[in-house]
């Protein structure tokens, strides 16, 4: 009985009102989820990101194939074989001008003769150089004429892509007469590159020539003024021996050539990565090579960061162990301040005042030991790369910081115990319990300065090449384009959807998993050699 | 050891690794104020020759047109023996007073007159809407990530991924807002977004960009609320929203408004984003200026930090175009600065207002 009771009456204090519910949710549950979908929309966003820049990028590699298979099919290929003896004599003939100049500064300042007697002691010479640069004309000529055939061979083949698409939209739209009558010249690469394959025996009787010619030329040579002078010029004929050399392997190429031979899947893509050249909108070949921009990202960030680790890591030691109390609350707020300077002021700042001082600077006669200076280009490495030094300093100073104000007081008052110098603790206890943070901030300053674009659009100097290595330390006042450059100066001037703006969104998603990467491996080095705190 | 000489036995006495010590010292003290040194010689060239171009010798003082009008074409030119330097509206005047002037040859500058009012509308537009959009997503976010969740495969994929969106360079945003929102996508047919150039997807773009920051400001912010509050009020028999919405939001609010100033300098610095998705660099019309009120949202404006980089790079440095460089710059930076130091100022003093 008192069991049956007990069972029918609820107790005075349950919960009685009826809950409201919402898709079978209670209204708490409902906000919680509410909630939880913000929370997950940064995983969205990241998710949109990878899957936008794929969208856009994906057509790059195909098209580039495409790109690369006109290249080949229309004859280009074949004529650049040929272009490239034509560009070596030119690199011969910079040699020799170059040798000229030694020789007259020679004459004015050593033997101090005038100018027109210099010229006229220099007249076998340039007689010499006459007869070598003229040597390649009927080459330079020959290239000249198969240049157009091959560009004529390719306009067709656009031409008729255009038309093709002209007709499959008319097609579409329903409209079939219309689209039969677009006329469509078929290209036959096998007719259309007769011509071009039959001035081979042309070509190898102008090569001969081309070798007499050279090697006449070079028998009688004039002897060179100084010893010093003469060394050059026997590398000369050294460099003009390996040149003729090399055009049997070029002949050897032009007979194996085969427009028919397919360009693989994988050459779409290792000409995006190891390509030395992003040359776009050329009259004859358009390529899309990343390297000169990523060398150029990478040059422009390690100079950055040279300086801004000892500066950003010196202060935070400085701050954290060294500073007073009243010396810290100053800083920080004024680090912090620096860094929201916008990089965009940074890089007018670097255009109007800091280029020009750098410059200046590097004219000074008593700086002129310091590797490239003096030069002349105003925006370069250097430029920006300290203005990103800058940009770096909060980043790297902030965490660094944090890294070591998380190193337990027992580590310092165990060495100041031990009778340690507070300089001894410093090098010694505290800096390597807190490294693994300190090597974490300078990954992320090194992702900050990375993904930086203001700054090094407007300072790098924007010039698209691989800047030249053997120049040494010299190489940072050269001028370079960026990744993030090259996306900000070009992605207003694109066709919607052609190559060019799928090798942008392809550079883009290059610095995206870059940033990615470096983001992963600062939080593994944190993660790895955390010290346990006991 | 001379102790007579006013030391006593147990003062340190000087000695190599003394010296040494102290050589280092001011080694790391020399590195630390150079750098201020640096930032504080750009804010000082900007500032002062910035100065020059905003102030004027006769009353009120400051160049008020800088602020009011939008920018003109300067032409610059010799009349009968006398130098001038005109705007655009004004030169047309002159010329109509003076026909003759009409065949002088003017060397032009471009936006090197006039002011940067359209510049200063839509930065402020950009600023208000991207941080609307990002405070709301922020906030919940955040409320869900300290108040909801438990330590799980979700949680540590969440905070993973606001890590790895905190990372990501701002052109890559820039990229990605252009492909979403400017080009928008079609799925069965039906085309969501497609916004154009737009203040809309400027908004977007901008707000997702400094979502890592507002986030992470919130939380630390929530973190700071004491425990008990929550307990006491769940033993009172509050539900968890009640809870949250009482006794934890209300103590939090200040935190994660005065933190989230640090991301309105951001989203008010950043160029990068803007570029493709919301700026224009000459635009005639007002924001205000539309037919409907849903156009609003969908048009380009100018923004100060892409009239820099135009200013910057698409016009030659002189004497003429000096005065709109160093005066945006400096408009710009005073704007930022000024965000970022109210920001600065704020949390110090909260910090010392809340103890619990």
């Amino acid at each position: 009985m008192s069991e049956s009771t007990a069972t029918r009456e609820p107790p005075a204090f349950a919960v009685s009102k009826k809950r409201l519910r919402l898709l079978g949710l209670t209204l708490d549950d409902a906000i919680k989820v509410f909630f939880g979908g913000n929370a997950f929309v940064s995983v969205i966003v990241l998710a949109l990101i990878t899957i936008f820049l794929f969208r856009e990028g994906f057509g790059f590699f195909g098209q580039n194939r495409q790109n690369l298979r006109i290249y080949r099919q229309a004859g280009l290929e074949y004529v650049d074989f040929i272009r490239t003896q034509t560009d070596d004599h030119t690199a011969l003939t910079r040699y020799l001008s170059d040798l000229r100049l030694r020789q007259l500064s020679f004459f004015l300042q050593e033997k101090k003769l005038s100018l027109a007697d210099a010229n006229a002691a220099l007249a076998a010479f340039d007689d010499f150089a006459d007869r070598f640069g003229t040597a390649i004309d009927p080459l330079r000529a020959m290239v000249s004429d198969l240049t157009e055939q091959a560009t004529e061979i390719k306009t067709k083949f656009i031409v008729a892509g255009d038309k093709r698409e002209e007709r499959r939209q008319l097609t579409a739209e329903g409209k079939t007469a219309d689209a039969a009558a677009v006329k469509i010249d078929e290209v036959n690469f096998t007719n259309e590159l007769k011509p071009l394959l039959a001035t081979l025996p042309t070509y190898r009787a102008v090569n001969r020539e081309l070798e007499q010619k050279l090697k006449g030329v070079l028998d009688t040579a004039p002897p060179p003024p100084t010893p010093e002078l003469a060394v050059r010029f026997d590398r000369f004929k050294d460099l003009v021996q390996i040149y003729v050399a090399g055009f049997p392997a070029v002949e050897k190429n032009l007979e194996t050539w085969d427009y028919l031979k397919s360009v693989p899947v994988s050459q779409a893509f290792t000409a995006f990565v190891f390509g030395h050249e992003w040359l776009t909108a050329s009259f004859w070949q358009d390529w899309y090579g990343v390297v000169p921009l990523f060398v150029g990202s990478l040059m422009v960030s390690l100079v950055a960061l040279v300086i801004a680790v000892p500066f950003g890591v010196g202060a935070a030691i400085y701050v954290n162990q060294i500073a007073t109390a009243a010396e810290q609350k100053f800083i920080k707020p004024c680090i912090e301040f620096i860094s929201a300077i916008p990089s965009v002021v940074l890089g007018f700042f670097g255009i109007a005042v800091l280029g020009q001082a750098l410059r200046l600077l590097s004219q000074q006669s008593w700086l002129s030991w310091v590797p490239g200076f003096p030069y002349s280009e105003r925006l370069n490495i250097l430029t920006a790369g300290c203005l990103l030094a800058l940009l770096a300093v909060p980043t790297i100073f902030t965490l660094a910081e944090d890294a070591l104000n998380n190193v337990p007081r027992a580590f310092k008052e165990a060495s100041f115990a031990l009778g340690a110098s507070r300089l001894q603790t410093i090098v010694k206890i505290i800096v390597p319990a807190s490294l693994s943070g300190i090597v974490s901030a300078v990954l992320l300053g090194l992702g900050r300065v990375i993904g930086e674009t203001m700054v090094v659009l407007l300072c790098a100097g924007n010039r698209i090449a691989i800047p030249d290595f053997s120049a040494g330390l010299a190489v940072i006042t050269q001028p370079v384009h960026t990744m993030t450059g090259i996306i900000a100066q070009e992605m207003g001037e694109v066709v919607r959807g052609g190559i060019h703006y799928r090798a942008l969104f392809v550079v883009g998603l290059l610095l995206f998993l870059l940033s990615l990467l470096i983001n992963y491996v600062a939080q593994g080095i944190v993660r790895r050699y955390r010290i346990s705190i006991g | 050891m001379n102790i007579a000489a006013g030391g006593h036995i147990f003062q340190s006495q000087p000695n190599a690794a003394r010296r040494w010590e102290h050589a280092t010292f001011w080694l790391f003290r020399a590195a630390t104020y150079l750098v201020l040194g640096c930032g504080l010689s750009v804010f000082a060239t900007i500032v002062f020759k910035g100065t020059r171009a905003l102030v004027k010798p006769e009353a009120p003082f400051i160049n008020t047109t800088f602020f009011t009008d939008a920018p003109e074409t300067l032409y610059v030119f010799t009349f009968e023996g006398k130098g001038y330097a005109q705007g655009d509206r004004e030169h047309r005047a002159f010329i109509a007073a003076h026909p003759a002037a009409a065949r002088v040859k003017a060397e032009s500058y471009v936006y090197s007159a006039g002011g940067i009012f359209p510049c200063i509308v839509g930065t402020f537009l950009l600023v208000v809407g991207s941080m609307a959009i990002a405070l709301t997503l922020g906030v919940c976010a955040a409320i869900y990530l300290n108040e909801y969740a438990r330590d799980g495969a979700f949680i540590r994929f969440v905070r993973l991924a606001i890590l790895n969106l905190a990372g990501v360079p701002s052109i890559v945003f820039g990229l990605f807002g252009f492909g979403m929102f400017v080009i928008g996508f079609k799925v069965f047919g039906v085309q969501f977004f497609g916004w154009n150039v737009s203040l809309a997807a400027g908004w977007f773009t901008l707000a997702f960009m400094v979502l890592p920051v507002v986030i992470t400001a919130s939380e630390e912010s929530l973190k700071a609320v004491p425990m008990g509050f929550r307990a006491g009020s769940l033993a009172l028999g509050a539900t968890k929203w009640q809870t949250i919405r009482k006794n934890v939001l209300p103590y939090a609010l200040p935190g994660i408004l005065t933190s989230s100033i640090l991301g309105i300098a951001r989203v008010a610095g950043e160029t990068a984003p803007i570029m493709f998705t919301a700026a224009y660099v000459v635009r005639d019309k007002l924001p205000w200026d539309v037919a409907k009120v849903s156009d609003f949202f969908f048009q380009g404006v100018m923004a100060l930090p892409y009239h820099i980089y135009v200013v910057s790079s698409k016009i030659p440095q002189n004497e003429y175009t000096e005065r709109v460089q160093y005066g945006t710059a400096f408009v710009f930076l005073l704007v930022v600065a000024l965000i970022a130091a109210t920001s600065i100022l704020l949390r110090n003093k909260l910090r010392s207002r809340y103890q619990w």
